[in-house]
């Protein structure tokens, strides 16, 4: 499943690299603290996280992976939205929780990532 | 990061590869201030005001493998997050000095965790020396490693039974620090 039919399924708003939503999705991760990030997430998944620090975008970067949902109505910060464009990372929002997020996106047939 | 060792372990081997061969380390616990305090002071080759400015930016690295650094971005934002800060002062030459706060009670402030294994990392990664001082409340922990390697008379701290001491040494300190008052 590409990025753009989930932004379509869970109403998600685009703040960045509205461009990159061709991009199939491999899989999900969530959390919120960047290192268990780095460890366990792998290229091509959906990282969904409740951080709105440039950092994230590092880290999707380093991974390549296919965008972020960022949860609550955290508005990333404007840093993050730039750079997130620039390195062509889609940023995704929603007044959603991540458990409601991770939920839905098992709904759709996103597997998560065990090993 | 689960625990502020991590942290602490990148710092100190950022210290190594600016060629420091002296470190120090102060961890200061500091329960009715509500802060912890952390400082890590080597004198490495130092920073230019230009490597300064970017040192925090995540998309700016000396590494040349890969065009992300996150060591320092995530030290700092992990302190921002509990009401401290990280800070870098360096002058080109004579070394660079880190400087990181927490609110000591703050619900988000990671446990120290493990810091003898991450001193034992340090030394064996590395030739530096190590200064290391650990407050809590009233009570301390501090060692020099120039002090330990003159008794040590040109042992290795890889030796087999200098490296058993020295974890037997660092975790018995530690522990002193948790002890109850009496």
């Amino acid at each position: 499943m590409d990025l753009k039919t989930i932004v379509r399924e869970l109403a998600l708003e685009v703040r960045a690299a509205a461009g990159n939503l061709e991009r199939p999705v491999t899989g999900g991760y969530a959390s919120d603290l960047l290192s268990c990030v780095m460890a366990k997430a792998q290229a091509g998944n959906l990282w969904v996280t409740l951080q709105g620090h440039p950092n994230i975008v590092a880290v999707a970067s380093l991974l390549n992976l296919a965008g972020l949902v960022v949860t609550e109505g955290v508005t990333p910060d404007p840093a993050t939205l730039s750079r997130a464009e620039e390195e062509g990372i889609p940023i995704l929002t929603t007044p959603l929780t991540t458990y409601t997020v991770v939920g839905r996106l098992f709904a759709l047939g996103i597997p998560g990532v065990e090993r | 990061m689960r625990e502020l060792s991590l942290h602490i372990l990148d710092a100190l081997q950022n210290s190594l590869e600016a060629g420091a061969n002296r470190v120090e380390l102060e961890i200061e616990e500091d329960p009715l201030a509500d802060r912890l305090h952390i400082t890590i002071r080597d004198n490495g080759r130092g920073m230019s005001a230009e490597q300064l400015a970017r040192a925090f930016d995540p998309f700016y690295t000396t590494r040349k493998t890969r065009h992300v650094g996150l060591g320092l971005p995530l030290f700092k934002a992990a302190a921002q997050r509990c009401n401290g800060d990280v800070t870098l002062t360096s002058q080109e030459g004579r070394g660079t000095t880190l400087e990181a706060t927490f609110q000591y009670s703050h619900i988000d402030r990671a446990p120290l965790g493990d810091m003898a294994r991450t001193l034992l990392a340090f030394l064996l990664a590395g030739r530096s020396d190590l200064a290391y001082r650990h407050r809590r409340g009233g009570r301390e922990f501090a060692f020099d490693t120039a002090e330990i390697r003159t008794a040590l008379g040109g042992l290795p701290f890889s030796h087999p039974e200098v490296r058993r001491w020295l974890e037997e040494f660092i975790a018995e300190g530690e522990a002193s620090l948790e002890e109850p008052m009496r």
